[in-house]
């Protein structure tokens, strides 16, 4: 069997090679590997037939338990032999269908080949995920199918309809067949209906899979995916809407009867659609004008005919069931290559505009006939024997509920005098020759069927009257089968043409006069019609859900997918509020006891901080915000003090005063106003948000501090700090020593950071060249009598002098020296008071920075005449070769050592050689501000004196 | 206080990442001191040295199973197996980094990223031939971060590799040559998001240190299991699970992926998707597995919520993208709401198929996602790459081979039968349903139908429409590209049809040490 399913696949892959080679003749070897698996199937009817059957497993992946298993047992064998044989045939046909040189053949018969593979291969999985995998793959091919070139909008929404119902059915079944088999314990159909399990899992499985039937077999009330898709060639109508696909369900349903018929809701729901779902579609037929979707209705009706036989769960329903498949599909395949002859012959389907057809075309005409007489149940068809066998079987009660069977019953035959009607109107819009139009319409016929042309329809015709008088012997198929089902009437009546007189008879009678009442009154009948016709239809049912799902999706994307950094933000804090949050409430142990200050003015400081940070984000100019942001920081630098650790917060005022200047330099090209495009509601939810976060970190922060358990490892710094390191300043200790490892590694990120941003700043030379102040510029340009007339600074002459400002010229001159020294003696006294490396570095700074805003950028360049780039690999080597000398000595890497003499006037000194190592630190803080006053603030003016064209828009550059 | 001793390393298990950082420090050495004429050919060998050279250390590792450098250090079945994983793609986009055939300047990276977009100095580099190579270091820096991400026993080794990865993630994503603004957009908004990420993890790591009094990942599952899961370790859990689930672009942290993805250059994004996943769920299977998995009711409902809410969003956000890379990467969503239904998939006691599933997902996924986003780079308008989907109409008549690769693909990633995206699933679905998580497996189920809806109707596109009368051309790739869809197709075949020896390795290698 997985040969056969193989040859499919290779003939599919080879098909479009075939059709350049061999045009559509091509077909006709096409059609070999249909006809050869119908052929296999035939020669396993001995076997079948006596009991027995066929199993075939192909291990696919072992790790996940992947098997191929294939079973071909009566059902599986009747729906095979329908599948290939009809399949082999429509082939044929395909053969004539199209034009010689029409395009896209060779991808149809690529497809075709490809859903007759996979049809074939749906019937005969027994493993459930076998099954899905197949049933999907019909669904994709028949999408493809419908679809056709995709050049028709009509065909597209057709196709992407009946993709859309049936996957999602599809779906919905796999999770169904899932559950179902979690709950039998094994993942085998023909297991699984042997020992069903049950409970209410097994119930919502089973409607799941019911309802990937009823989309597949459409049924009400997704009915309406059959008749558009009659956008498709009439070869895939033939096969796939008569024969094949949508007998899938039909398949599906009368594989699990036996097993699952008892299951509670299975019944309601099966025939309830199932009558429901014929007697619309015969109405609906009845209303069609076009021949083609005349049809399509008619097979809805039909299918649901055929849902309620197999799926009642009855012995002699099932039989019957099975007969009627096999009829239908033979007389409606017939029907739709009849339209498809009429449709190639004279393009028209429209049976207002045929006349006269018959006569010309007297040989469909009979096979047509044929065909028709089948599907109303004429005598000596296949369809009567069906038919017949189905009412006998309700009339015996062949439901577990009486009163059903009887309502069932009279849907059935309501539904048959449907039938009847509209496979008359059917032959007479098709053939004959009507009032009020000329005797042959259209004039021309295009083409003349030629004999391959029909042989199709006609074998398909003359099986299905074959059929009827060899019924008995097809009863020994279908009693295999239906064996595997209770017998609920007395006893179960086998398929023959005759029974003699009995009540099936006279319902037959019934139906073929209702049919032929309706069809003569048949202009009365349309009037009702038109009369009773709904407004709603479950078409544009579907068409308003997808809309209305696409609009909420632009709706919920347009709300959360903007953009917008601060909503994005906003979710993920949400989110932890939500999550760590809700645990911090519910299940934090907190600490015992709180208190609120130490000394009131800590709460002073905290209460000048907060309002700080409100104004933060409150003001709007950026100057100003990044001022109250500085006074959070510098408030935080007197808590430390107060707390009594005053290297820390000179640490922390020498930084805070170090970012401002950096960040007024980089404000001066940004905008002076911080944009506000929000509106006060979002405004306030942010704020609620940002609230939230920071009180549920700080929350965190002290659940953690309340948590503590062991000791801090600030109890034993301070002695550790004087006997290892032989320094007071534990802050200073912990940088130079305890940790000098560390710091070695953030002296090197500083002098990278400090290189990145130089070289982003510098665009052209790396580095630049040191700017010193040259004759010809000191002349500063402008109206030199307004300039000062002392010379305070050695470059500010070369300011604009409008831009200059003697209190701060005079300033500075005073002020830096001292700094320098000072800053050096923070460097050196930092070992045992507030100072160290790092803060001295920063007041050496702090002083560059200060001559820089009173002379300019020729002024930094005459204070500190030498490129950053030296001082970063100074200072770095300095603090590395601290770390060497001590290996070479013999020591730890960066293990210090201490020296101590009594020298003349300064007395007693100390000299640790964690001295050389914070040297290094001293100058790579100066290198770093010094690369920042040199690349955003000295070369940001060059850019703007010398209108360099780097700026994209200058007009977004506020002067100062 | 006594000497602080050396950590023993175990050279030979460090060998791939060795290989990898190795590559990279070479690399940065190369920029420094070759001239600019040779760097390219020359940085492109070293890069692919080093990922291959990682790769093939990690085949011969394989069953090494070891804990190294002071315990920080996993060197087991599921680091080998993930980090081979990140080689394999990371090697196959250091190729896609390296094409030159497609775009008329060279590179997809621009020459000089400092540049203000639009200046007139960006102007004139737009169409020089100078190319960018600092891109390979970058790249095998975040690759090795990634390996580092994937092997990591130690929560602060964890939070190192995450930055090692990240960092070069955040400057790659800003250097694309064309749409210059959109990219850097991109690179902002990545790198402040993931500054905050990250934030979360270390905080989250504090309180785990607090709680458990360790960052060793086995030491944290002894205090789980002595002490209970204290409140302060089930906060820090979470936010340890936010700074991840975020580098894995899970739903609620999503936001910054389609943005980013869109933004970047492609060959970027096909390696952040594809590697950057790989590396996010190992960390993730690690902690929650290794330091956690014996307290899973801490994280299971989190991790449950998320992977329906990344399903959900991924499949039903991506409805409605127009641009072919923004569903892609709603897409990667979805993906990552269903590699964690597959981290679900924990039995008691370390059992279930969810580690070896995941695993063997992201394989799967990574290939795919790599394959997909590497043909993107190939049709191209005059602005540069077409990403619009209305661009993609009727793409098979310009170019029947390029349509149907990215058909097969976007099946793959749907998970059709027969192609790798079907294994995959059906392997973290089982694991799941072994687990009892039935819920949890429909709604995938759902959401990949309602994925596959989106990745279909491209293919729809591609087929069924007319072409735009002046759309896209179909550019023809050069070695490097071909040799990455002929890689990924291939494997996206073969882990379809016949994945047992994968599936196989992936089930061997699925045991934590540690």
């Amino acid at each position: 069997m997985g040969l056969l399913l193989l040859l499919h696949l290779l003939a599919a892959v080879g098909a479009p090679l075939l059709v350049r080679w061999w045009g559509r003749q091509a077909f006709l070897a096409l059609a070999l590997v249909p006809a050869a698996a119908f052929g296999w199937v035939l020669t396993r009817l001995g076997t079948v037939v006596g009991g027995g059957e066929v199993r075939e497993t192909l291990s696919w992946i072992p790790a996940l338990d992947l098997q191929i298993a294939l079973r071909l047992d009566a059902l599986a064998l009747t729906f095979a032999a329908l599948v290939t044989g009809v399949g082999a045939l429509v082939l044929v046909y395909c053969a004539r269908y199209f034009e010689p040189d029409e395009e896209g053949v060779g991808r149809f018969a690529a497809v075709m080949t490809a859903f007759a593979g996979s049809m074939l291969g749906l019937v005969l999985a027994d493993d459930v995920l076998v099954l899905y995998v197949f049933w999907e793959l019909t669904t994709v091919f028949s999408f493809l199918l419908i679809g056709g070139s995709g050049a028709k909008l009509a065909g597209r929404r057709a196709a992407s309809q009946a993709l859309l119902l049936t996957t999602a059915g599809g779906l919905a079944m796999l999770v169904g067949l899932l559950m179902i088999s979690g709950v039998s314990d094994s993942r085998l159909l023909s297991e699984i209906v042997a020992d069903p399990g049950s409970g209410p899992v097994m119930v919502a499985g089973t409607m799941l899979v019911l309802a990937g039937a009823v989309t597949k077999s459409a049924m009400v009330p997704f009915h309406f995916w059959l008749p558009a898709a009659m956008e498709a060639p009439t070869p895939v109508s033939a096969y796939l809407h008569a024969a094949a696909m949508v007998k899938a369900g039909i398949y599906l349903v009368a594989r699990l009867a036996p097993g699952l018929a008892d299951v509670p809701g299975w019944r309601p729901v099966v025939l309830g659609l199932g009558v429901a779902t014929m007697l619309i579609g015969g109405w609906r037929s009845l209303r069609q004008n076009d021949l083609k979707l005349l049809l399509a209705f008619s097979t809805v009706s039909q299918l649901g005919f055929l849902i309620t036989m197999v799926g009642a769960g009855s012995q002699e329903l099932a039989a019957a069931g099975l007969a009627m498949t096999i009829a239908h599909a033979l007389s409606k395949s017939t029907l739709f290559l009849s339209v498809g002859v009429i449709d190639h012959a004279t393009g028209v389907r429209d049976l207002r505009l045929l006349s006269g057809l018959g006569r010309r075309m007297p040989v469909l005409a009979v096979i047509a006939t044929l065909a028709a007489a089948s599907l109303v149940g004429l005598p000596p068809f296949l369809g009567f024997v069906g038919k017949e066998a189905a009412f006998t079987a309700l009339w015996d009660g062949g439901l577990p509920d009486r009163v059903s069977a009887v309502v069932v019953l009279v849907g059935l035959v309501l539904g048959s005098v449907f039938t009847a009607a509209y496979c008359a109107r059917y032959l007479w819009g098709a053939f004959a020759r009507k009032p009020g139009l000329p005797d042959s319409a259209p004039e021309e016929l295009e083409h003349h069927p030629g004999p391959l042309f029909l042989a199709a329809p006609a074998v398909l015709a003359l099986a299905g009257l074959a059929a009827g008088p060899a019924s008995p012997l097809l009863d020994h198929l279908v009693v295999v089968y239906a064996e595997t089902l209770p017998l609920i009437a007395p006893e179960a009546e086998h398929l023959a043409l005759w029974h003699g007189l009995q009540p099936a008879l006279a319902l037959s009678a019934v139906t073929l006069l209702g049919g032929a009442a309706l069809f003569a009154l048949r202009s009365q009948f349309t009037r009702l019609q038109h009369r009773l016709a709904v407004g709603a239809s479950a078409d544009e049912g579907y068409w308003n859900t997808l809309q209305s799902l696409d609009r909420l999706a632009v709706l919920v994307t347009g709300t959360t997918q903007r953009g917008s950094l601060p909503t994005y933000l906003g979710t993920i804090l949400v989110v932890v509020l939500l999550v760590p949050g809700t645990v911090l409430l519910a299940r934090t142990p907190w600490p015992d006891q709180w208190r609120a200050w130490d000394s009131p003015l800590q709460a002073l400081v905290g209460a000048i901080v907060l309002i700080a940070a409100v104004l933060t984000v409150r003001i709007k100019q950026r100057l100003s915000a990044v001022l109250a942001l500085g006074i959070t920081g510098y408030g935080l630098a007197l808590l430390f003090v107060l707390h009594g650790a005053p290297d820390l917060a000179l640490t922390q005022f020498l930084v805070e005063t170090l970012s401002l200047v950096v960040f007024v330099l980089v404000l001066r090209k940004l905008p002076k106003d911080i944009g506000a495009r929000h509106r006060p509601a979002e405004r306030t939810v942010r704020a609620a948000i940002a609230v939230c976060v920071g009180l549920v970190m700080a929350g965190a922060g002290a659940a953690a501090l309340g948590a503590r358990t062991a000791t801090p490892v600030s109890v034993a710094i301070p002695e550790l700090a004087l006997e290892e390191g032989h320094g007071q300043n534990v802050v200073n200790v912990i940088l130079v020593d305890i940790r000098a490892w560390d710091t070695l590694g953030e002296l090197s990120v500083l002098v990278v950071a400090a290189t990145g941003v130089a070289s982003l700043v510098f665009l052209r030379r790396r580095t630049g060249a040191v700017d010193r102040a040259s004759e010809e510029e000191a002349s500063g340009g402008g109206d030199a009598r307004r300039a000062p007339k002392a010379q305070w600074l050695s470059a500010s002459g070369t300011l604009a002098p409008q831009r200059r400002s003697v209190v701060l010229e005079v300033a500075t001159r005073f002020l830096f020296h001292t700094i320098v020294v000072f800053s050096l003696f923070l460097l050196f006294s930092g070992h045992n008071d507030p100072g160290g490396g790092f803060a001295g570095g920063l007041v050496a700074g702090l002083a560059l920075v200060l001559r820089y805003l009173a002379g300019g950028r020729y002024e930094l360049g005459e204070a500190a005449p030498v490129a950053p780039g030296l001082l970063l690999g100074g200072g770095l080597v300095f603090a590395g070769g601290t770390g060497v000398v001590a290996l070479l000595l013999g020591g730890a890497v960066l293990e210090s050592a201490y020296l101590e003499a009594d020298l003349p006037v300064l007395g007693h000194a100390s000299l640790p050689t964690a001295l050389f190592f914070d040297i290094g630190v001293y100058l790579i803080v100066v290198g770093l501000i010094l690369d920042i006053l040199r690349s955003l603030g000295a070369e940001q003016d060059r850019q703007e004196d010398e209108e360099d064209p780097i700026d994209a828009a200058p007009d977004e550059v506020i002067v100062r | 206080m006594g000497a602080i001793e050396a950590p023993d390393l175990s050279y030979a298990a460090l060998a791939p990442l060795l290989f990898v950082f190795g590559a990279a420090c070479v690399g940065v050495l190369v920029e420094a001191f070759t001239p600019r004429s040779v760097r390219h050919p020359v940085q492109v060998t070293i890069a692919l040295v080093g990922t291959i050279g990682a790769f093939v250390a990690t085949l011969l590792l394989a069953g090494t199973e070891e804990v190294t450098a002071a315990g920080a250090l996993a060197v087991d079945g599921p680091a080998l197996f993930l980090q081979g994983t990140i080689a394999i793609l990371g090697a196959l986009s250091v190729l896609l980094f390296s094409e030159r055939a497609l775009d008329p300047a060279r590179s997809a990276f621009v020459a000089a990223a400092a540049v203000p977009a639009g200046s007139v100095r960006d102007r004139e580099l737009a169409t020089s031939e100078r190319v960018q190579t600092e891109v390979y270091p970058l790249a095998t820096f975040a690759i090795g971060g990634m390996m580092l991400f994937t092997a990591a026993n130690d929560l602060l080794l964890m939070f190192v590799a995450l930055e090692v990865l990240s960092l070069p993630l955040y400057l790659l994503s800003g250097l694309a040559r064309r749409r210059r603004l959109l990219s850097q957009e991109a690179a902002v908004k990545y790198f402040l998001l993931g500054a905050f990420a990250s934030a979360f993890f270390l905080y989250g790591l504090a309180l785990v240190y607090g709680a458990t009094g360790s960052v060793r990942l086995s030491d944290v599952r002894v205090a789980v299991v002595t002490e209970g899961g204290s409140a302060l370790m089930v906060i820090g859990l979470g936010l340890l699970v936010v700074g991840l689930m975020f580098k894995a672009s899970v739903a609620p942290f999503h936001s910054w992926t389609p943005d980013v993805y869109q933004g970047a250059p492609t060959a970027v994004t096909a390696f952040m998707a594809a590697a950057t996943k790989v590396a996010a769920f190992g960390a993730v299977l690690r902690l929650l597995y290794v330091a956690f998995g014996t307290a899973d009711w801490t994280w299971r409902p989190l991790v449950y919520a998320l992977a329906i809410a990344s399903m959900v969003v991924g499949a039903v956000l991506g409805l409605t993208q127009t641009d072919v890379k923004r569903m892609l990467a709603y897409s990667s969503i979805a993906h990552a709401g269903f590699l964690l239904t597959g981290v679900i998939g924990l039995g008691p006691d370390g059992t279930g198929y969810g580690l070896a599933a995941t695993m063997f997902y992201l394989v799967t996924y990574g290939l795919t996602t790599l394959g997909a986003f590497g043909l993107l780079t190939l049709v191209r308008d005059g602005d540069g790459e077409a990403t619009h989907l209305s661009q993609w109409a009727g793409l098979a008549q310009r170019s029947p081979l390029v349509a149907a690769l990215m058909s097969f693909f976007l099946l793959a990633l749907a998970g059709i039968p027969l192609t790798s995206g079907f294994t995959g699933k059906f392997a973290v679905f089982r694991a799941a349903i072994e687990a009892g998580a039935w819920p949890l497996v429909v709604t995938a189920l759902v959401a990949s139908a309602i994925a596959a809806f989106f990745y279909l109707r491209v293919v729809v596109l591609m087929y069924f429409s007319d072409p735009a009368p002046d759309g896209p051309t179909v550019g023809v790739p050069g070695l490097p590209t071909t040799i990455v869809l002929a890689v990924t197709a291939a494997a996206t075949l073969v882990l379809g049809v016949l994945p047992g020896a994968v599936l196989e390795l992936a089930e061997s290698a699925a045991v934590f040490v540690g």
